[in-house]
């Protein structure tokens, strides 16, 4: 049953890794015929003591680990916020779903376009306007994704807005499977809509959080698009205060034609990551048990 | 039951994996298939542009396998954005037998060999009969890799009206009266005051200064102030030559005064008197102003105004092996006056052949963009920039990719605030490891 599972892991996951490994200690530029030649672990050298290549790496690193921090519970308690106000049946509430979950259908590279019309530096940019227009002119017009102290929280801020839908959906359904005697029962004990919410809703729904937390780690380790469509076509954003080691592996590839290293990023980020879902598991297991 | 379900479900999933492997075939298989080499049809790939210029060539292509029995093209569009990266993670016996390229990556290519040299591929005639700039642009180690259609000009576009409004008469029309970098910057000053918007000039931003339109629209300032990217494979010394660090310092302090323009529409309509931009949005500008569109030469740095070239043009693959007189003709046939005027027609690109450009009615003698057409009159590399050529091609080496990735994240960053000197010099570090890794893309 699981052959063909595996056979697919095989072909996309596992090959592509070790060709990654192979790749990292040879020069190897995209479509080039000739044979290239071998540099042995100095790709990874570079990547971890080249002052150049090393400081953007650790500080694509360090974006990716802000990100995360600030987005796996921000967007997780906004998406669980979201699920209990929409899990009330009044009528419309259907509306409602499908606003917030709506979002989540746009491809990502259509959010950050969005997001730069609203970001837009100067006075025509949406968000810049309306600060204006509420503070009465006194809050002048800000570059939010050229500043190197709001563009990453620019970036995070649209990456959230985008995310939160798909967590929430998540989460209703695992609302909706607490049964309702318990809370029945909690009200009879007197328990209070706190009380109930700290000793009902949440374990009833923990397995489920933890899941979405994890989910949420994963895909902020991830994050590239925005990144890319807002720095390569037009945005303005600060690609030092932004940059995540996706980014610095896909331009490596494909802008720089550096296969070589792009594939030595790969492999120590896989490391790194293999290290810190080892951690995250340690961690959600103690909590478990 | 159980048995027929969990075989049904492999089948299905063997299905899927298939129909992924077929359509991965199907995909790399798109180039040539020699069977159809053999009877005269070519495989040609061409870049989605704007919608007139692709209708253009779907026309052309038309006109072409009606006009004759012996070859017919068959042509495929690639969308722009990942037209020059699907080429490259194409292996050379993948590619079609014709395809089209961006300028300044045939170098490249032609490196990785996967263009063939045209010069007994072409008639005597389209190669003779080519302007100095595609002559230039389409050539690589003394071999002509690439012809062009058409080339482009980039310059400085103002709105009569409103540079009059803010007191400014003295609008250049030729390369010898450039404005000087003062003069321009007094002027932007002067229109930032008077405008609607605050601003004077939209400089492309919205384009993306760390993509290619970056190097393209920049590179310009570099050369009229003296310096340029690289010198015999080296970048350290001359991308962050003290000229190239005070031409970027100061087209950084023009910020407050650039348009983001995140409407696409700031420069049509009046939003700001100037823009910084091409030949290729000269329909939409004289439809929006009429007469009160004005083309100028870039400012003068003082090393004589500078302007960017080099545009999409045609080369043949080795795919093609055996069959080059077909592609040959195809190429001839895109490069004859009424191809290029049709093609012209469309995009408003300066024509690429000698005798076109004669009958052109927007880049002849006394006509709107007669100033495009003299500036690639006078068109030199970027190796040996004079004070008297105006048009300068990009650098043609393999390692162009790293070259404009490295300079383009410098120019974001430098917008952005970032110091000139410092960007400069990690990015000429960046490209010298690069060029020595691959032993300088010696092409033995």
């Amino acid at each position: 049953m699981a052959t063909p599972a595996v056979l697919l892991l095989i072909l996309f996951v596992a090959v592509p890794f070790v060709a990654a490994i192979g790749f990292s200690l040879y020069n190897v530029r995209l479509g080039d015929p000739r044979s290239p030649n071998f540099m042995g672990l100095e790709q990874y050298a570079r990547i971890l003591t080249d002052p150049d290549i090393s400081a953007q790496f650790l500080s694509a690193l360090l974006h990716n680990l802000i990100f995360a921090a600030v987005v796996v519970p921000v967007q997780t308690a906004l998406a669980l916020g979201l699920a209990l106000l929409v899990k009330k049946s009044i009528p419309g509430v259907g509306i409602f779903r499908s606003l917030y979950f709506l979002p989540v259908v746009f491809p990502i590279a259509l959010v950050a376009i969005i997001w730069r019309l609203i970001l837009a530096r100067g006075d025509q940019g949406l968000l810049n306007s309306a600060l204006a227009f509420f503070s009465g002119g006194a809050f002048g017009a800000q570059d939010w994704l050229g500043s190197e102290t709001t563009a990453l929280a620019s970036v995070i801020v649209l990456s959230i807005w985008q995310g939160c839908g798909f967590q929430m959906v998540i989460l209703l359904a695992a609302l909706q499977q607490v049964p309702g005697e318990l809370y029945e029962a909690a009200e009879l004990d007197r328990a209070g809509p706190w009380q109930r919410f700290l000793h009902v809703t949440l374990p009833g729904i923990k397995t489920t959080l933890v899941f979405v937390a994890l989910y949420t780690m994963i895909l902020s380790l991830r994050v590239f698009d925005q990144i890319y469509v807002l720095a390569k076509s037009g945005g303005g954003l600060n690609e030092g205060a932004t940059r995540t080691v996706m980014y610095e592996a896909v331009t490596a590839a494909f802008d720089q034609n550096n296969i070589g290293r792009a594939s030595a990023i790969s492999v120590v980020f896989f490391v790194i990551v293999v290290i810190l879902s080892l951690i995250q598991r340690r961690a959600t297991r103690t909590q478990e048990g | 039951m159980l048995h027929l379900r969990r075989s049904r479900h492999v089948a299905a999933t063997i299905g899927v994996g298939l129909s992924i492997a077929l359509a991965m075939t199907a995909c790399s298989g798109g180039g040539s298939d020699s069977e159809g080499s053999q009877d005269g049809s070519i495989e040609v790939w061409a870049h989605t542009g704007q919608s007139a210029e692709s209708e253009a060539l779907q026309a052309l292509v038309k006109k072409f396998n009606s006009s004759q029995e012996d070859v017919t093209a068959n042509l495929t569009l690639i969308p722009e954005a990942d037209y020059t990266s699907t080429i490259q993670a194409t292996s050379a016996d993948e590619l079609p037998d014709v395809m089209e390229m961006d300028a300044p990556t045939m170098a490249s290519f032609a490196y990785d060999r996967k263009l063939v040299p045209l010069d007994d591929v072409l008639s005597a005639d389209t190669l003779d009969n080519r302007i100095e700039g595609v002559s230039e642009s389409g050539t690589y180690n003394d071999q002509t890799y690439a012809v062009g259609m058409f080339d482009v000009g980039l310059g400085l576009w103002g709105n009569k009206a409103l540079l009059e409004k803010a007191g400014i008469k003295d609008i250049p029309t030729t390369a010898e009266e450039a404005w000087t970098v003062d003069e321009f910057e007094e002027n932007l000053a002067k229109l930032a005051k008077t405008s609607a918007s605050g601003k004077a000039i939209d400089l492309g931003e919205a384009n993306g200064f760390a993509a290619e339109w970056g190097t393209f629209t920049t590179t310009p300032d570099v050369w009229s102030a003296g310096g340029t990217l690289i010198k015999d494979g080296k970048a350290e010394g001359v991308i962050n030559s003290q000229e190239n660090v005070d031409a970027l310092k100061q087209w950084a302090s023009w910020k407050e005064y650039a348009d983001p323009n995140t409407s696409g529409t700031a420069f049509p309509e009046g939003q700001t008197a100037l823009t910084w931009t091409g030949n290729w949005m000269y329909p939409t500008f004289s439809e929006a102003l009429g007469e009160d569109l004005v083309l100028m030469p870039l400012p003068d740095f003082g090393n004589g105004t500078k302007a960017g070239h080099g545009s999409w043009q045609w080369g043949v693959t080795p795919a093609a092996e055996g069959n080059t007189e077909a592609a040959g003709s195809f190429l001839d046939f895109l490069m004859t006056d009424e191809s290029i005027a049709a093609m012209v027609e469309a995009n408003a690109a300066v024509p690429g052949s000698t005798t076109a450009l004669e009958q052109s009615e927007l880049y002849g003698p006394d006509k709107p963009l007669e100033m495009f057409a003299n500036n690639l009159a006078s068109a030199c590399s970027s190796e040996d920039v004079t004070e008297e050529c105006i048009a300068v091609a990009r650098p043609v080496t393999p390692g162009y990719p790293t070259v404009t990735s490295s300079f383009g994240s410098a120019l974001l960053a430098i917008w952005g605030g970032a110091d000139v000197k410092e960007e400069l010099d990690a990015a000429a570090r960046a490209i010298d490891s690069d060029f020595s890794d691959n032993n300088g893309y010696e092409d033995e």
